[in-house]
């Protein structure tokens, strides 16, 4: 795949692949599992073709260790995973945040809990932006809607994880993963990175470096993570991005995250010939999320409806934003078929005329409390 | 305005890459497309199926619960996905290998043996292609010229000397 604007029909898992290539990815660490498998495939052949590193790990915990040792030698490295085997990567993200590294790990969702199976779902917004792993410590999160952005996400990610010396999830889902649409690839748009004032390359002529997360002064324990967390804020500023269409006027924001967004874009445009004024919010960044932004639009009196393929995880982050200023309201569906445009139309339409917080299309009758 | 296509059949019968021809053709003509294929435990036996949605504009949701046009080349995937053809859509069935009923009164059907057009050329591997062909004769959004230039794409410098063969699967239905 030429590094140039011409337009391919490419799978969203070959495009994250490709792109992570021309991002100057030097390793590659992982474990198959679908619906991601793909990813490990074209790199398999691609890495080799390249002199570049490829690993099939033994484990997932092996892949993510192995992504922490590559990246701390300044070199910029991936894994890429599915849902429950994310799942066991969550302590090295856990360190990785902890020691700063740029890890780099793609996760195109199943459906969970458990080993659940294997049809794209959108259940691990929590895990990606509130993690798994121990302790304080937060990770960069982008959610791209089209393979396109697969493409753009994945540069963003690499440019990130080094920019900031954090851990970078690229959360995509098996519907994006496995469809195919135009895309281009350009050139990977960002500079490069000075990693010479802290990578690990060796303390020939220069005093000896460590990079480690134990921690037994308690005052300098307490400083770290105070470090993280302004560093956090910097990227919280200079990095939360968002789409959003027709809010200007909107009466009501349709808001979802990742390869959702599409359906209520087209909702939005089948609500507004109907005569209710819909607009339509979508993070880009989940974490840093823009509550910002929407908090305004919720001063402004907007009522939010969230519509996710999860029991409302993503909805909990627009309720904390919006902190009841206007009404926020879910559709949602655990996992399976991705809810149509009809039935999100359907259900703004209940929650506008029948006063309704939760409505679950085509699911099992369930009144949540929120 | 959004249209979508339907490819089913048997594991092996090229459905997947019929739908890639497509989508490449539609992306030729400049339009914006996405193929979404069944993935998992379906394609280990029994019936494939991929999904190619085309639009003039941004292509919406993929993944959708019923199809403006179907193109089944087998049984199992008519009777599957029969139901699934919008109201006035239109089945487009092998009936080299699907029986003639007409279940549903309020969709079309165009019934045309693609096995025995790819077998008349020679191989039954070009029946995916045949099928192609035939869709451009009952779809008039899907235009042959960009078919041919689609499965040019899609062979690519590698499999050039199929080409020639492929396009005369294209053209199979007209010279009937």
């Amino acid at each position: 795949m030429a590094e140039n604007n011409e337009k391919v029909l490419i799978k969203g898992n070959y495009a994250i692949a490709q792109a992570a290539v021309n991002a100057g990815c030097q390793c590659y660490f992982g474990y198959p599992i679908t619906p991601q498998t793909e990813i490990g495939e074209y790199l398999s052949g691609k890495m080799q073709e390249l002199g570049r590193g490829y690993v099939c790990a033994e484990s997932e915990l092996g892949a993510i260790n192995m992504v922490m040792g590559a990246v701390s030698t300044g070199v910029k490295a991936m894994t890429s995973s599915s849902s429950p085997a994310v799942a066991l990567m969550q302590e090295g993200l856990s360190y990785a945040a902890s020691d700063e590294l740029p890890v780099v790990l793609v996760n195109v969702m199943r459906t969970g809990p458990g080993l659940g199976y294997i049809y794209p779902a959108q259940g691990d917004y929590n895990q990606a932006v509130y993690g798994g792993g121990n302790g304080d410590y937060k990770i960069i999160v982008l959610a791209p809607s089209t393979v396109q952005e697969c493409i753009d996400l994945t540069y963003r990610a690499f440019y990130l994880a080094q920019k900031y010396r954090n851990p970078v999830i690229l959360l995509a889902d098996g519907i994006l993963g496995q469809m195919m649409e135009p895309a281009s690839f350009g050139k990977y748009p960002y500079p490069e990175v000075d990693v010479s004032s802290w990578a690990l390359t060796g303390a020939r002529g220069r005093e000896a470096r460590k990079i480690y997360s134990v921690a037994t002064d308690e005052k300098k324990q307490i400083q770290h993570i105070y470090d993280l967390f302004k560093k956090f804020e910097i990227i919280t500023q200079n990095e939360t991005t968002y789409e959003e269409f027709n809010t200007e006027d909107a009466d009501i924001i349709l808001t979802s995250f990742g390869s959702m967004t599409r359906n209520i874009k087209a909702a939005m445009n089948v609500l507004r010939k109907k005569g209710i004024k819909a607009g339509c919010f979508r993070p880009v960044t989940l974490s840093p999320f823009p509550h910002k932004r929407v908090s305004e639009l919720a001063g402004e009196g907007k009522d939010f409806i969230v519509v996710e393929m999860n029991m409302g995880q993503m909805f909990k982050d627009i309720k904390y934003a919006v902190n009841g200023q206007s009404k926020v309201s879910l559709v949602n569906r655990p996992v399976g078929e991705w809810l149509s445009v009809e039935e999100i139309v359907e259900a703004v339409e209940s929650i506008v005329t029948q006063g309704l917080t939760v409505v679950n299309p085509g699911g099992v009758e369930y009144a949540a409390s929120i | 305005m959004e249209t979508n296509f339907i490819f089913a059949g048997f594991g092996g019968q090229g459905i997947l890459l019929a739908g890639t021809v497509l989508a490449n053709a539609f992306m030729i003509e400049g339009k914006d497309v996405t193929w979404y294929p069944c993935y998992g435990a379906e394609m280990r036996g029994g019936t494939v199926n991929c999904e190619v949605v085309v639009s003039d504009t941004e292509v919406s949701s993929v993944h959708k619960q019923d199809t403006d046009y179907a193109i089944v080349l087998n049984q199992q995937s008519f009777d599957r996905f029969v139901k699934r053809v919008k109201k006035g859509g239109t089945i487009v069935a092998n009936s080299t290998l699907v029986a003639e009923t007409r279940p549903r009164a309020d969709i079309n059907y165009v019934f045309v043996p693609m096995t025995k057009l790819a077998n008349d050329l020679g191989t039954s591997k070009v029946t995916n292609v045949v099928s192609l062909g035939v869709l451009a004769s009952a779809c008039p959004i899907v235009k042959k010229e960009f078919l041919e230039k689609g499965v040019a794409k899609v062979l690519g410098e590698k499999k050039k000397e199929l080409l020639p063969l492929n396009i005369k699967a294209l053209n199979a239905l007209c010279e009937v």
